[in-house]
């Protein structure tokens, strides 16, 4: 079959294969979800471009997840997650195949290797949206995401250029159910592959210290600038492991070194959807509650009784952190 | 002009055919008794072993043997059929790896290597190993797109 570039944009709506650490990284299959809800609504379908080397069984987990079709350029020189060449390929497919709308997970090599799409295309890409419609007026896509440092949410359309480019963190939106009897179109377009060598993994290696992920913890204990000691934090860290939960953290608190950076929630960190969220010395700012808004239920403990974050908080509590947290240790293990 | 390959693919079980992904497939016209066919039909949720029924021949065209859902039915050459943990082979007399069938299992899901050098009737080449899977020459289809038995119905 040949491939021939398209004379005008289709309605289809892409959505970037990032299938490393699969069965933990679910940010494509939740894409999927949401591509495919945005182009049953256009009248297209939603496509996975997936590039690596043996990616068999992640094509076939994306046809589970709702995919329509998934394009696989499958080549031993893919085998890592290579931005020069990813970028090289991925565009020249987009300009061959011209998707209305294009998205990729907020993931590091998403940052990474988007925004270099984006602009090899001339097209215009909203970052870390935190919610996706289609216009129904104008049939656009409206891409919402905080702006101005995370003081405010902008809604970003794409009007002349396409695709329509957006990255969405992982948890934003729900994934599918897997149906294993689902059946969907595989494509295998010839490109040149060319691998760029000017960077090159040398080695890789897991991350030290590695907890368990946030995005998947019933409970979530986050500390902020209030939680202002190494010691507030072990309290917080003891409380989450009483609870069955783990530790995230805001910027302030990363900054201030009392958090290693892959505990960050909000704006530029992880999106989580706890049961259960206990935001300890959090003010509230914009930049960190749109990282907690899936939260079922929120906890505040904040020594400011006018801070925002008891506007979002079902239960607050006005103290000092330190005190309320050992007032809590104390009850939790008597009972544990 | 660049060049695309195109194939359905089930979210279950596939096979490699022809570099792609391909639910089921077929070489020859199945269900012949007097010529070449390969069947490499749909293998259902819930089902563990890909079923492949075969009329193989050898490279000068004398008839070898029959296979029938993976169970030999014809087999004048007195070929073994040998289960392996990941699928099954069929073994010449001369302890010779004819045909290999191989599934792989996911986490959640199948795919399925075949190995062969198959011929028909003729003595023509219809099936090689090629990269991970297999190439096949000739009338085929490489893709069905529900069990062989309910397309023919």
């Amino acid at each position: 079959m040949k491939r021939q570039k398209r004379h005008s944009p289709s309605k289809d709506v892409w959505v970037f294969g990032d299938y490393r650490n699969y069965f933990q990284n679910r940010v494509t299959l939740q894409l999927i979800a949401k591509g495919r809800e945005l182009a049953r609504t256009l009248g297209g379908k939603v496509t996975v471009l997936v590039l690596g080397a043996q990616v068999h069984q992640y094509a076939m987990e994306y046809v589970a997840h709702g995919a329509d079709m998934v394009m696989v350029v499958d080549h031993q020189d893919l085998m890592d997650f290579q931005v020069e060449t990813y970028t090289r390929i991925v565009t020249s497919l987009v300009e061959d195949y011209r998707p209305d709308i294009f998205l990729a997970g907020a993931t590091p090599f998403g940052r990474e290797f988007f925004p270099r799409v984006a602009k090899r295309l001339k097209t215009g890409l909203s970052t870390d949206c935190i919610a996706l419609e289609v216009d129904p007026e104008n049939q656009l896509l409206l891409q919402t995401t905080p702006s101005f440092g995370g003081e405010l949410l902008a809604e970003v359309i794409t009007q002349d250029h396409r695709p329509q480019m957006a990255t969405v963190h992982p948890g934003v939106f729900e994934e599918r159910p897997h149906d294993h009897q689902a059946i969907g179109r595989i494509s295998y377009p010839e490109v040149d592959i060319a691998r760029d060598n000017r960077v090159q993994l040398v080695r890789s290696r897991p991350e030290q210290g590695k907890k368990g992920r946030l995005e998947d913890a019933p409970v979530v204990v986050v500390g902020g600038w209030g939680v202002n000691s190494k010691e507030q934090f072990q309290m917080l860290s003891e409380l989450a492991e009483l609870l069955g939960g783990e530790v995230g953290a805001t910027r302030p608190a990363v900054r201030a070194g009392l958090a290693e950076e892959g505990r960050l929630l909000g704006q530029t960190g992880k999106k989580i959807k706890p049961k259960l969220l206990i935001t300890v010395g959090t003010s509230g700012a914009l930049q960190y509650t749109t990282g907690i808004q899936g939260a079922e239920t929120i906890i505040a403990i904040n020594r400011d009784a006018q801070a925002p974050i008891f506007k979002m908080a079902d239960l607050g509590l006005v103290g000092d952190a330190g005190s309320i947290l050992a007032l809590v240790l104390d009850k939790l293990r008597k009972r544990i | 002009m660049v060049k695309q390959r195109e194939s359905l693919i089930s979210a279950y079980h596939n096979y490699l055919v022809n570099n792609m992904l391909s639910p089921g497939f077929y070489v020859g016209v199945p269900d012949s008794v007097t010529d070449f066919y390969f069947l490499a039909d749909i293998m259902l949720p819930g089902e563990v072993t890909p079923p492949i029924s075969a009329r193989l021949y050898d490279s000068s065209g004398s008839f070898l043997v029959e296979l029938r859902r993976n169970s030999i039915s014809k087999n004048p050459c007195h070929y073994v059929f040998e289960t392996i943990p990941q699928g099954f082979r069929i073994v010449s007399s001369a302890d010779e790896i004819f045909l290999d069938v191989n599934t792989q299992r996911f986490a959640n899901g199948y795919l399925t290597r075949i190995n062969a050098k198959l011929h028909d009737s003729n003595g023509h080449l219809r099936i090689e190993p090629s990269y991970e899977g297999i190439h096949v020459y000739g009338e085929a289809c490489l893709t069905l797109n529900a069990p062989f038995d309910r397309q023919k119905g």
